[in-house]
């Protein structure tokens, strides 16, 4: 006898992964009533779509009705561009293996000439595709089983139930090493935790009892640090070693074999160069590491299986690609239930254009120059989701913007007259609304009073990861690679934000402001007259309605400081720090919030914010100044005493480009030889990690020492980070009329002897560089 | 990110750059500091160059330097007036 369940779904689907046998999808359904997970493969091969003209496609239906990798050709009728009007002959084809999906559209392209046929859908997913022709979504809750299985609500539900999912740390120990340091090529495994489990034995009885134990506490998600480059790797490396093999060692719940599904790589994303790890698949199971997600720290669990469920992603993919990713799989969720399919390439060259209109056209939002110096009584507004916004309202999408069913429309962007839609809603904004709606649901919901806190805690995650997803949304309409972007949305939008902002200075000023900053989407006003404020939440309430955007009143700031330039003195547009009457700062731009930030600056910036808070106007902060110089000359005493810790003196340095490509003799490249010749190799987009010895040497084991190779022992070239703390000193204090220069003399810095640069005449004294290899 | 045009900022800088050149041969501080106003007037008003998006880069430099050239006039009352 069963004892009955309350009323509700039978369980929630977590992931559907490709089976190995490459014909199949396999779905993991966590049941309900026991929390067990099953496993059910069901065979399935979507096609891709073709089009072209109708006698080609007959001939390359001809053509693939042969070929050993292909099931099925049909040829048939329909609308699947986003710009189709009117209905056109459509050939299906169907994969004889899902693995061979790419290489089969790539041979049908180049049959084609690459010009003649446009393919569609190519690139998604055996499981993307089996989510969204099914009404399915991960995390859905769901009744039934096999191919009936079904969502008991649609993925937009904003009030959802998630399904309580089993997480697990998991965390390798080598033997006799620590974490941290650069592992031996054969360091065998000391330790395991799963969990609350800690693992110690013999190697290979080691990892046979991690298998018993990943069967009993079966946990739903591994959660690593570094697992990814790391903890993975190093257990199938070390279960090989052992001789075993995917039939007795797996992590996922399905058997695997040991490789990764995709190497680790270097890419570009805004003007960086970062490097991904490798990811190894663990069917069944996610494997989330922390290092390895730009997303989990800002969203964790509630944020990702809310971007999953909305983006059809499986969490694994989510957890690994950035947000602009899940924003693109919304839109194809969104152009597939329109029934138009996704482009595989985007086949939308920009227009040409005469240069003055491109100059025109191609501006950002308007950014004014700060004043200089420390201000009082500043009160902030910023638009939320602004960009979104103008999409929804002046429906932006590639396929409304400049139509032919309305020449006449009034919607058009200010100063470029690109016209909008009347008549139907473009994808974009049927793609954004629900995510901006829903973001103002969960943020209404937090402000429901006696709300739990692990709700609110969820709340505000999912609230982030909505607002990563909207800001990524913006970029992608200028981005070349982005299927469904059009230059001419992204400036369209630029132009309604830059008007937005041109109208609201003078309607500020009518209030009774002065407009004292502003950036694309927030303003800081000053009351023009101290004895008569105006009241800030109608001004914003007023706007809002005005402007039919949300404006909302961010705070008013004791004091707030903007900071010059080092080259030119004029103030830098997000380069400043405040101090709200609600007593929290905003910083931007200054030293504690950059990564790459040793722990020296950042204490010296957090004891001297500590040290302003108790100033409540301007004048209280200029006051300060001597006890604020006071605190940098005792922090620059014990630097240069020298007992400074070494920890708090790590520099990062993320690398540009491969080591081998570097000409001069940086701090960086000595660390790179230094890792080198303990055997560790870093790419491009990787970060280093050292402190420095003596700048001016140019022995790379006498520059500096990388964060791994540290043994405490080290006498840190202290003259390096007096200047560092100076620099940082004159960033935060300038407008109190702080300069390095002085500073170092007060603290008895000579000024830094100038290098011989890397190819001078004394390379021959550089004789501790090894010869050919790079520089 | 790919774009075609440069900025107005990027074209600024650029531009100043052969300004350099000019002010290499000029003899006296006074003239050095008269050219530094110059420079930081022509960077002052970039957001409003910017805004109007003229495809005459000189234009908008020179709006932008004697806007803050006349407003520093105004500024200083005394001064003005010493020169009637």
């Amino acid at each position: 006898m069963v004892s009955a369940l309350p009323a509700g779904p039978d369980g929630w689907l977590l992931d559907i992964t490709e089976s190995g046998d490459g014909r199949s999808v396999v779905l993991w359904e966590k049941s309900r009533r026991d929390g067990r997970v099953r496993r059910t493969a069901l065979e399935y091969r979507p096609p891709f779509w073709v089009t072209g003209p109708r006698a080609e496609l007959v001939r390359l239906a001809g053509r693939l009705g042969s070929h050993s990798e292909v099931a099925a050709v049909a040829l048939g009728s329909g609308r699947p561009s986003l710009f189709d009007r009117r209905p056109r002959p459509v050939l299906s084809v169907t994969p004889a293996t899902n693995p061979g999906r790419r290489a089969l559209a790539r041979t049908v392209d180049a049959l084609g000439g690459y010009t003649t046929f446009t393919l569609y859908d190519v690139d998604l997913s055996p499981p993307q595709l089996y989510h969204l022709a099914h009404g399915l979504y991960p995390f859905a809750p769901v009744a039934g089983t096999g191919t009936r299985l079904t969502a008991t609500e649609p993925a937009e539900t904003i009030d959802y139930v998630p399904p309580p999912l089993r997480l697990a740390r998991l965390e390798v120990r080598l033997l006799g090493e620590r974490r941290g340091r650069i592992p031996p090529p054969d360091g065998r495994i000391g330790a395991v935790r799963l969990g609350e489990a800690t693992l110690e034995g013999p190697e290979e009885d080691l990892l046979r009892a991690l298998v018993d134990e990943l069967a009993r506490s079966d946990p739903d998600v591994l959660l690593t640090q570094g697992g990814d480059s790391f903890d993975l790797p190093w257990l199938y490396r070390r279960a090989a070693a052992c001789g075993l093999g995917p039939g007795e060692f797996a992590l996922g719940r399905e058997r695997v074999g040991f490789g990764p599904a995709r190497r680790a790589s270097t890419f570009e994303s805004y003007g960086r160069v970062l490097h991904r790890s490798a990811f190894f698949p663990t069917p069944g199971r996610f494997h989330i590491d922390r290092e390895n997600s730009f997303l989990y720290d800002d969203a964790e669990i509630a944020g990702l299986v809310d971007a999953a469920r909305l983006s059809r992603l499986s969490l694994q993919t989510v957890v690994r690609q950035s947000p602009g990713t899940c924003f693109t799989a919304m839109e194809m969720a969104h152009a597939l239930a329109l029934g138009v399919h996704v482009p595989w390439k985007k086949n939308r060259p920009e227009g040409f254009r005469r240069a003055d209109r491109l100059v025109a056209a191609d501006r950002g939002g308007t950014i004014f120059l700060p004043p200089v110096g420390v201000h009082d009584r500043v009160e902030e507004f910023d638009f939320a989701s602004l960009y979104p916004h103008i999409m929804v309202r002046k429906n932006l999408s590639a396929e409304t913007l400049e139509c032919r069913c309305c020449p006449q429309s009034p919607i058009r962007a200010p100063g470029l007259g690109y016209r909008s839609c009347l008549g139907r809603v473009g994808l974009i904004p049927r793609t954004l609304a629900p995510l901006l709606a829903r973001r103002l649901a969960y943020k209404a919901a937090l402000k429901r009073p006696g709300l739990a806190a692990e709700e609110a805690a969820r709340l505000r995650r999912r609230v982030k990861m909505l607002k990563w997803i909207l800001v990524t949304a913006f970029g992608y309409q200028g981005y070349r690679n982005a299927r469904f972007g059009r230059i001419e949305c992204h400036e369209a939008i630029n132009a309604y934000a830059r008007e937005l902002i041109a109208a609201l200075v003078p309607e500020a000023e009518r209030a009774g402001y002065a407009v004292l900053h502003g950036i694309v989407d927030s303003l800081w006003l000053r009351p023009q007259d101290p004895d008569r404020i105006p009241d800030p939440e109608a001004f914003a309430a007023r706007m809002s309605a005005r402007f039919d955007l949300p404006l909302g009143y961010e705070g008013r700031y004791r004091w707030i400081v903007f900071l010059p330039a080092v080259t030119h003195g004029l103030g830098v547009p997000n380069r400043y720090y405040g101090y709200y009457t609600h007593g929290e700062f905003k910083l931007r731009g200054i030293g504690g919030r950059r990564h790459d930030t040793t722990g020296l600056v950042r204490r010296f910036e957090s004891e001297i914010l500590s040290l302003l808070r108790t100033a409540t106007n301007a004048a209280e902060v200029r006051a300060l100044l001597p006890r604020l110089l006071a605190r940098a000359d005792l922090i620059a005493a014990r630097v240069r005493a020298g007992d400074w810790p070494v920890e708090e003196l790590l520099v990062s340095h993320r690398i540009g480009q491969p080591p081998g490509a570097f000409v001069t003799f940086t701090d960086s490249v000595a660390a790179l030889r230094q890792l080198d010749e303990a055997g560790s190799e870093r790419g491009a987009g990787e970060v280093v990690r050292f402190v420095l010895l003596e700048r001016a040497s140019r022995s790379f084991r006498h520059r500096v020492r990388v964060a791994e190779l540290l043994d405490g022992s080290e006498r840190y070239d202290r003259d390096a980070y007096l200047e560092l703390l100076a620099r940082d000193a004159e960033t935060l204090l300038a407008p109190l009329g702080v300069d390095r220069a002085s500073l170092l003399e007060r603290w008895g810095v000579a000024a830094s002897p100038e290098r011989a640069p890397y190819r001078s005449p004394e390379r021959a004294a550089q004789s501790e560089l090894p010869v050919g290899s790079g520089g | 990110m790919g774009r075609t045009a440069p900025t107005y900022r990027q074209a600024l800088e650029e531009r100043m750059k052969r300004w350099d050149e000019f002010a290499r041969l000029l003899t006296t501080p006074e003239e050095r500091a008269a050219f530094e106003i110059v420079r930081t007037g022509a960077r002052r008003y970039a957001a409003q160059a910017t805004y109007v998006g003229s495809p005459d880069l000189l234009e908008s430099i020179l709006l932008s330097v004697l806007t803050d050239l006349a407003a520093r006039l105004h500024a200083v009352p005394a001064t003005r007036d010493s020169r009637r």
